[in-house]
């Protein structure tokens, strides 16, 4: 069995920042974005602009409409004018100041006008790789690479903007590197690995997930509501206050459509493969063993399609801007796409019947197929989730079950797993119970088990803790491609 | 003192550390600054106002004085760490119970801390840091000398046994 290489500094630079700069090799050769970059960076911030005075504009009609019509037009006018004059030289100068290397280890990138930065993606350490085209990217035929190195906050390398093939090409071979296969510059570009397809989302599916989503569950009865309560009072004003919600909730809808639009899933060599996207498309590869852990949720108003939607941790992707667009790896999908989706994260779940087990894990309840479950006397706690809470332990991953309105099935690869945590709080002390958490990197999942009788969530912390590091010590290297590559399970 | 009994926070064969008893005055005098500065204007309007009632918000002060001086120490006595062969245990709280497991391979990096209070009563914090945010593993009132030890150990452990995330 080959030994990883293993990073015997991250001591000393876990953080992308404190990273020592390294000098590529002297193989490597600077190079700059493509020159239109400028060009869509400038109109960023016209856009900006625009989104502010649009929403001056929103809050204030009538001033607006005055100052308009008193000739403020040309003001307007100019002002733009003048953003888009100096945006675009900030963003030419910008331009002419960035340049980017690759090399055997690392991609390199220098950054910044008067604050000169120089920032580093280890390949090693490579946690995912997303092309992202921007809609007005897409007109010019750019693209951008963004590099997910799990350093913390704004350690991502990116790289804006490329041209498609070019960005294409540039993927293909540092997942190459990544993956342990060896290459010096001047070979021929690396071959994309092959594909096959899992699962695509099609458009009336998407709408519909989205017509029966939460948001509308909460906002048609207050619509609902609010028109009954103006049209008994004679009255508008209650409409047109809730106006700001509707808008909110009416963009909030439109994003997640424009996210999730034509969303397709495939598996391949390198790793998930997730396409998605309406105006601005994105496609991401998470290579082998990067998910940190895997959510299955289904709402209320899913359960008649018996519709699901999972939502993956993977290092680098976090929380925050951006992050809701990336760690979703089924939008939503019928219950055998959510056992395939799982099945892309953990194709051998370690039971022997896993098709029936993730049945009972997904909206089974009680103690079939080895599920742990909680006392009786948690119902005090809990009552209506006591029944459904469950976890099962298999040699592979750690299944969590829960949620009585809202179903929820949480899998962790106990490799994965970063620390735990036994907790109980007054309340849990008079009934006999505690809660083990499972630490795992920031991202939409947080596992957490509830209420375990305290004998069994001692075990389970004692026990955990020894599966973990077993399971890490047996666990493939981080270059994918220097294990042997075991065969894809059958599936579908 | 606090009786052993084996329960979910206390493993079979894991024998807790203690930290230093220092740290306890180090927070009972924040907390008494705390206290003389809502005391001080409570004080005030008991004497202005001259009546009964208006001597309740200093007598509710003075009580959560008292219970904060029991608790402070009984909290830090709570606060207890063990290194295993493989992981670092540590444990905290009376209310609210918690102890953390935290892999040496897991780490990333290890912090030490000690704020002006802290120095002036000679205790340090060793923090450990996971790729997870939720791995809330700090160690206050540690001796600067057992702090430096302590993270030159879970350094050097967490080097031998470094894993990829």
């Amino acid at each position: 069995m080959t030994v990883a290489p293993r990073r015997a500094d991250a001591q000393a630079s876990s953080r992308g920042q404190g990273d020592a700069a390294v000098a590529p090799t002297s193989g490597a050769v600077w190079r700059r974005m493509h020159p239109i970059t400028p060009v869509l960076k400038g109109w960023q911030i016209v856009a900006v602009l625009l989104v502010i005075v649009g929403n001056q504009v929103g809050d204030n009609v009538v001033n607006a409409q005055r100052f308009l019509s008193d000739g403020g037009w040309r003001w307007v006018l100019l002002v733009l004018a003048a953003t888009a004059v100096v945006g675009g030289a900030w963003a030419s100068l910008a331009w002419r100041m960035t340049s980017y290397a690759v090399d055997e280890q690392a991609v390199h990138l220098r950054t910044g006008i008067l604050l000169r930065q120089r920032r580093q993606a280890r390949l090693d350490r490579l946690q995912a790789v997303d092309v992202v085209k921007p809609f007005l990217g897409r007109l010019f035929g750019l693209a951008k690479l963004t590099l997910e190195v799990a350093g913390g906050s704004g350690s991502a390398v990116e790289l804006a903007f490329l041209k498609e093939s070019e960005a294409d090409a540039l993927r293909a071979e540092l997942l190459a590197r990544a993956a342990g296969i060896h290459r010096t510059t001047g070979d021929d570009p690396a071959p994309v690995a092959p594909e096959q397809e899992v699962f695509e989302l099609a458009p009336t599916r998407l709408i519909g997930s989205l017509l029966l989503s939460s948001t509308t569950f909460v906002l048609v009865p207050a619509l609902i509501g609010l028109t009954i309560w103006a049209v008994h009072v004679q009255e508008v004003a209650p409409v047109l206050a809730m106006l700001p919600a509707v808008l909110g909730v009416g963009s909030a809808l439109w994003s997640r459509f424009a996210r999730e639009f034509g969303f397709r899933a495939a598996i391949s060599p390198d790793g998930i493969r997730l396409r998605h996207g309406l105006l601005e498309q994105r496609a991401q590869t998470v290579p082998p063993g990067r998910v940190q852990a895997v959510r299955v949720t289904q709402g209320p108003l899913w359960r008649g399609k018996d519709w699901w939607r999972v939502q993956i941790n993977v290092a680098g992707y976090g929380i925050g801007k951006g992050a809701e667009d990336a760690n979703v790896l089924l939008p939503v999908g019928s219950r055998t796409e959510a056992i395939h989706a799982i099945w892309l994260v953990l194709p051998d779940l370690g039971v022997p019947d896993p098709r029936e087990t993730l049945q009972v894990a997904l909206s089974g309840s009680g103690a079939e197929h080895g599920f742990l479950t909680m006392p009786r006397r948690s119902r005090w706690l809990d009552p209506w989730g006591w029944r459904r809470r469950g976890v099962l332990v298999t040699d592979r991953a750690l299944l969590i079950r829960s949620g009585w309105f809202v179903r929820h099935l949480i899998l962790v690869p106990h490799e994965r797993m970063q620390s735990l945590a036994l907790q109980q709080g007054p309340w849990q002390r008079t009934f006999g119970v505690s809660s083990v958490s499972v630490h795992s990197t920031p991202g939409p999942v947080s596992p957490m088990i509830a209420h375990l009788d305290s004998a069994d969530a001692a075990r389970l912390l004692t026990a955990q803790a020894d599966r973990a590091r077993v399971a890490r010590a047996g666990a493939g290297p981080e270059q994918w491609m220097s294990r042997p590559v075991s065969g894809t399970a059958d599936h579908g | 003192m606090s009786t052993p009994h084996r329960g979910p926070f206390d493993p079979d064969d894991v024998v807790w550390n203690p930290v230093s008893a220092r740290l306890a005055s180090a927070r009972l005098v924040v907390a008494w600054l705390v206290v003389v500065v809502v005391l001080l204007p409570s004080v005030a309007l008991g004497l202005a106002v001259g009546a009964v009632w208006s001597w309740l918000p200093a007598i509710v002060v003075v009580l959560v004085a008292v219970w904060i001086t029991l608790l402070i120490p009984r909290q830090v006595r709570a606060i207890g760490y063990a290194e295993r062969a493989d992981d670092l245990l540590v444990r905290r709280g009376i209310m609210l119970r918690r102890l953390v497991v935290v892999p040496y391979g897991r780490m990333q990096f290890v912090d030490v801390q000690a704020g002006p209070v802290a120095r002036r009563f000679g205790v340090a914090a060793v923090q450990l840091h996971t790729a997870s945010v939720g791995t809330e593993a700090s160690i206050p009132g540690l001796p600067p000398d057992e702090a430096d030890r302590l993270r030159d150990q879970l350094a050097s452990r967490g080097e031998a046994r470094l894993a990829g995330l």
